[in-house]
């Protein structure tokens, strides 16, 4: 090899060499940017692979008795002083949490946790309640019981400001602080306004989901309970779903339907909702209304607030859409004290 | 014979050892300088820096942590500059990338170089007397807190999200990834990733510091360093350090060939106290073993003329006078929202280390280094940026990280009824306002508890003469705290249509 070709060979070499380090770098930005997707969905559209089964209780109590199976209530709703009682008497009013929660399960509940507040101020889901809805899927023979939420802030001052990391973890649940790569774009098919979004993948892969929130007012929804508080499996930028808000909360039920539903309303928040802050705002009916269906529980939760389902926008929406019924003489309720 | 005298010989062959667990500690500390604070955090290392400490009381600030800087300040009297060899974190990088230099100033050059730490004192004394703490930018410590801050923990951010994001590719490794991002989030990757205004200003920054060692070995140090200089100040009185035995040495140089700081003089035989860190390195490279240390040392100093001082210092002091008429000392901008707590702005760009703790434990990443609005003296000092993040209702920790209480501390309560700004609806913008549909974000998420955004159900004729009704919102000013909730959340793309403006202070 001659001097002149060592040379041209170097040259080419470091050329090469330049170009590939230029395309890593591009490489690299593209790889953080993908890493660091804020908006999450990625752009990808997946539909959902399995609807999570709507409960058909007579399916799936095992006819070991001969007894017949006794007729379910639509609703349970149960008051008394202790949060954590109320929320047993109600779920076993329903049939109790075997029903839902089958052995080896893999449960996801979702509390309201907006934002880290003293239980006292009704802001997020009672910590005592949450617990004990996850030691009753442990009961049930869950094989692990994860409790997620999408804080408005930061997931971690929330979570713990509210009290309900502690109350989980000490219940050997599992708090889930979501990042984005939990997110993954969802088609809506039945959804009017809201088509497709990003949201949480744990909802679809759980064997059951419990949507466990509070009650609480709401300047644009009126009341936010269950099906507001879906909002929280919402990824991406949620700051525009406020315009025809009232549509898109019942796109999102369409497709997002809980197992099993559980209103606290131990302590209920009736002004300055959702992030509220003063005791003033709190009133405490402590009640627990349980049930399988998101506009059913939230018809009945209004009464609460001395508003009738008719006056929530969206829940008129969701019983003209036959999401649920909304009409609470239509419905089995089973009242009692825990 | 000579390798018995290279034995190294003394506590000093801990030295490296030593250099590396405190910045081991350090940056342990750093870590652990997040929401929410436990009783260990960074701040007494930056507490205990004396320069530091010297600006907050020459301002009339005093916590009893500053007794451990006092007593830093006596150090030099017993053991030189030892601080600077043993313990300074940045003086341990700046040593590590200088390491295998051999490169050498002339001799004319070191003779002018070694003017330069009286002129720096003389600077920042200048500035301190005319209540800037802009010097405060070169100390080493707040240096250090600061690259880290703004540089290292956003790169494990990342990639440590990076790392989650390609395990979660592999199904059996997503369950376990789920589990490390909830125990690491908010402590060393973020909900949403870390971003600095700044980065590339201060990787420059400290790539230009370690980049003097091109000239010399840790020529920073030497030379240029205020905290150095502070502690050389001292050291000057000391009455113990290296002494050397004049009858054995034989002249051959090799310890002023080794000294890391320059401190041999007057043919060997004696030494700058202001500069030595008796790292002995000079006593291991001596093939005589005449070197050790003694009471007494011989002593040689500069001392520069009555002249220069007076020059200097004049110059000093109008450059204090300077920044004092500047314009931020009357004008503020009034986007320059500071933290809750923060003293008034004078005050604050006295006091403000400019060390970025309070960026490191904010777990919003709301609070972002100022670079023009508090003016180029007010570079690198807390503001809160709400594009980036909005105060947490449930944090006053970077009140409890500052070393010199720039940001004082606040009770969880106190922070959240203090006012640090006030919002302002742009209705030539907010979507109820201009748009004529439904929005109300701010109102939703503002956490004062008797909400500051109020909102008015109103008869409206939009632009296309349809008549509706349509909530808007106000804002109550007697409530607003400016934490920016409202202006963080506001959906209106890129600038919010709710803008925190700051409120006389």
């Amino acid at each position: 090899m001659s001097d002149l070709e060592r040379r041209e060979f170097c040259r080419i070499l470091t050329g090469c060499t330049l170009i590939a380090c230029t395309g890593g770098l591009a490489g690299c930005a593209r790889l953080l940017d993908w890493s660091a997707d804020v908006e999450a969905g990625r752009g990808r559209v997946a539909t959902m692979a399995v609807s999570p089964p709507s409960l058909e209780p007579s399916a799936t109590v095992v006819p070991t008795e001969t007894v017949p199976v006794p007729q379910l209530p639509d609703l349970a709703v149960f008051s008394g002083d202790d949060p954590a009682a109320n929320v047993r008497a109600a779920v076993d009013a329903l049939g109790g949490m075997a029903l839902f929660v089958k052995r080896g399960a893999r449960v996801v509940i979702k509390p309201n946790v907006i934002t880290g507040r003293a239980v006292e101020l009704a802001t997020t889901t009672n910590p005592a309640a949450v617990a004990e809805v996850v030691k009753m899927a442990y009961e049930a023979g869950a094989a692990q019981v994860i409790v997620l939420d999408r804080p408005t802030g930061d997931p971690r001052t929330a979570f713990e400001g509210s009290g309900i990391a502690k109350a989980v973890s000490d219940a050997d649940g599992t708090v889930k602080i979501l990042s984005d790569r939990n997110f993954e774009r969802f088609d809506i098919p039945e959804g009017r306004v809201l088509t497709s979004w990003p949201l949480v993948t744990d909802i679809f892969e759980a064997d059951t989901f419990i949507n466990m929130p509070i009650g609480k007012t709401h300047s644009m929804a009126g009341l936010t309970m269950s099906m507001k508080n879906l909002m929280g499996i919402m990824g991406g930028t949620r700051g525009t779903i406020h315009q025809d808000f009232h549509q898109k909360i019942v796109d999102l039920a369409t497709l997002v339907k809980p197992h099993l539903v559980i209103l606290d309303a131990y302590r209920i928040m009736i002004r300055n909702g959702p992030t509220g802050g003063s005791l003033k705002d709190v009133r405490t009916p402590k009640t627990v209304i349980a049930g399988t269906n998101m506009p059913s529980v939230d018809a009945y939760g209004a009464t609460l607030f001395g508003q009738k389902a008719t006056d929530l926008k969206y829940l008129v929406n969701a019983g003209a859409q036959g999401v649920g019924v909304i009409d609470l003489s239509r419905l089995e309720i089973l009242k009692g004290t825990a | 014979m000579p390798a018995e005298k290279r034995r190294r010989r003394g506590i000093h062959r801990f030295r490296r050892a030593s250099q590396w667990t405190f910045l081991v500690l350090f940056t342990a500390l750093l870590t652990l300088t997040v929401w929410p604070l436990g009783h260990v955090f960074l701040g007494a290392f930056l507490v205990g820096d004396p320069l530091i400490a010297a600006n907050s009381i020459a301002n009339g600030v005093w916590t009893w942590q500053m007794l451990i800087a006092v007593a830093m300040l006596a150090t030099p009297l017993v053991i030189g500059r030892a601080f600077c060899g043993f313990v300074c974190p940045t003086g341990t990088l700046i040593e590590a990338a200088g390491r295998r230099s051999k490169r050498r100033l002339s001799a004319h050059a070191r003779e002018r170089w070694r003017t330069v730490p009286a002129f720096v004192l003389l600077g920042s004394a200048g500035l301190l007397l005319f209540a800037s703490g802009f010097f405060l930018l070169f100390d080493p410590l707040s240096m250090l807190t600061r690259t880290a801050t703004v540089l290292l923990y956003p790169f494990i951010d990342r990639m440590l999200r990076l790392i989650g994001d390609i395990a979660y590719l592999v199904p059996p490794l997503r369950s376990a990834t789920d589990v490390a991002t909830t125990a690491l989030t908010g402590r060393l990757v973020f909900a949403v990733p870390r971003v600095y205004g700044l980065s590339l200003g201060v990787l420059g920054f400290f790539a230009a510091i370690l980049g003097l060692n091109l000239l010399e070995p840790r020529l920073w140090c030497k030379h240029l360093c205020p905290l150095g200089a502070l502690l050389g100040f001292v050291g000057r009185l000391a009455p113990a350090g290296r002494v050397v035995d004049a009858d054995a040495c034989i002249q051959c140089g090799a310890c002023e060939e080794t000294c890391p700081m320059d401190a041999v003089r007057e043919g060997f035989l004696a030494t700058d106290t202001s500069r030595c860190q008796l790292c002995m390195e000079c006593a291991d490279a001596c093939p005589v073993d005449a070197i050790s240390t003694g009471l007494r040392p011989r002593k040689s100093l500069y001392s520069p003329s009555r002249r220069a001082v007076v020059a200097g210092g004049g110059l000093a002091l109008l450059g204090g006078f300077f920044t004092y008429t500047g314009l931020s000392r009357v004008a503020r901008d009034a986007r320059l929202v500071r933290p809750p707590g923060a003293r008034r702005e004078k005050d604050l760009l006295a006091l403000c280390s400019r060390c970025g703790q309070c960026m490191k434990v904010c777990p919003t990443n709301v609070l972002q280094p100022s670079l023009s609005k508090a003016g180029l003296e007010g570079f690198f000092t807390p503001e809160m940026d709400y594009r980036v993040g909005a105060c947490d209702w449930a944090c006053s920790e970077c009140g409890k990280v500052c070393p010199t209480t720039a940001i004082q501390p606040l009770e969880l309560e106190t922070k959240r009824t203090t006012r640090i700004g006030r919002a302002y609806i742009d209705q030539n913008r907010c979507i109820p306002w201009t748009d004529f549909k439904t929005c109300l974000v701010c109102q939703e998420l503002c956490p004062v508890p008797e909400k500051a955004i109020v909102v008015t159900e109103d008869d409206v004729v939009t632009p296309e003469g349809v008549a509706m009704k349509l909530q808007r919102p106000h804002v109550v000013v007697d409530r607003c705290i400016g934490c920016g909730i409202c202006e963080f959340n506001c959906p209106v793309a890129q600038e919010s249509a709710i803008i925190v403006r700051t409120i006389d202070l």
